[in-house]
């Protein structure tokens, strides 16, 4: 879902921009402040795995392909300020390092899959009562693809509509498109996300209350 | 530490595996944005930034493109807080001296 230069308006450009760059600073203030020494090498294995996961695209359907974006995981992990940090960082290395996604988009891919992905999961995730976390982690998995799909079809359909069409997708083929092949993609996100989660809950339950001992949660 | 260098090898373990999955099944396809771009006709324009790396079309520069970049995220991350845990920690020092 990583968006390449030229495809969006101008407006959308600066609104991804303007959104990423708030929401990573109020994510770096509230992530600063709880720092913690255990999280620290915890943090940075998850990015690193992510990062790896990301790369690794899986077949869905009509040879389409979709892959991990780590949101969800990163933030029923973490929470969902010092996941922001952690798949903003991804995709700035991503960018920057290896080409994926354009750089003028970069806010726009940063707002999508970072500050939806993550928000989304949150909301998601915090429907579920602690006994159903699992099930919440399953959930905020596929929601937070699927939303974040939608927001990006959104953004497609109205570049098309505020440019003439220079710009973006026609939205009755933006929207369609882009939510069947998510719908299918959060499937695998869901898979994958569940999985790590019950298999870090029963080797590693004390990973779970990372998210809590880093206390940047809001409650 | 010793739990995080084995949670290091898993990772890279799964990844080598995952990348054989990933070159017999999927690499010849695009993805759920590239297909909606492809569908509606809409080609990729010119990047503005040329990129000094590439995740490469074949299994061994791709495995190695993953490991550079993993080295790199873990690093950023890694490295971002512990400049924050350091800042943090003389800033509680100065706090806490009479």
């Amino acid at each position: 879902m990583h968006i390449p230069d030229g495809l969006m308006s101008p407006e959308f450009v600066a609104l991804g921009w303007i959104v990423a760059l708030a929401v990573i600073t109020l994510s770096v203030a509230r992530m600063n402040r709880r720092v913690d020494d255990r999280v620290i090498p915890f943090m940075a294995i998850l990015a690193a795995g992510i990062f790896v996961a990301q790369m690794i695209n899986f077949p869905v359907w009509g040879g389409t392909t979709g892959h991990l974006v780590g949101a969800a995981l990163a933030t029923v992990l973490l929470g969902p300020y010092a996941a922001v940090i952690v798949i903003s960082v991804i995709l700035i290395i991503q960018c920057f390092v290896f080409g994926d996604g354009g750089l003028t988009a970069l806010g726009l891919n940063i707002m999508n899959m970072a500050v939806v992905g993550c928000f989304v999961s949150w909301g998601a995730f915090r429907l579920f009562s602690p006994k159903h976390e699992r099930n919440g982690a399953i959930v905020a998995a596929w929601a937070s693809v699927f939303v974040a799909a939608l927001v990006t079809a959104l953004e497609l359909a109205l570049s098309y509509d505020l440019s003439g069409g220079t710009y973006g997708i026609i939205g009755t083929l933006s929207i369609p498109l882009m939510l069947g092949y998510h719908a299918l993609i959060g499937v695998g996100e869901a898979i994958i996300t569940g999985g790590i989660f019950i298999y870090l809950a029963k080797v590693a339950p004390e990973i779970l209350k990372m998210r809590v001992a880093t206390k940047e949660a809001p409650s | 530490m010793r739990r995080y260098l084995k949670a290091a090898l898993g990772i890279v373990a799964l990844f080598a595996i995952g990348l054989v999955l990933y070159f017999a099944f999927s690499a010849a396809y695009g993805d759920g944005l590239e297909r909606t771009m492809e569908e509606a006709g809409v080609g990729e324009q010119p990047s503005v930034y040329n990129a000094p790396l590439a995740y490469g079309d074949d299994y061994l520069t791709a495995l190695v493109a993953g490991l550079v970049g993993a080295g790199i995220t873990f690093g950023a991350v890694y490295g971002y807080l512990r400049i924050v845990r350091r800042r943090k920690g003389s800033e509680n020092d100065r706090n806490e001296a009479p």
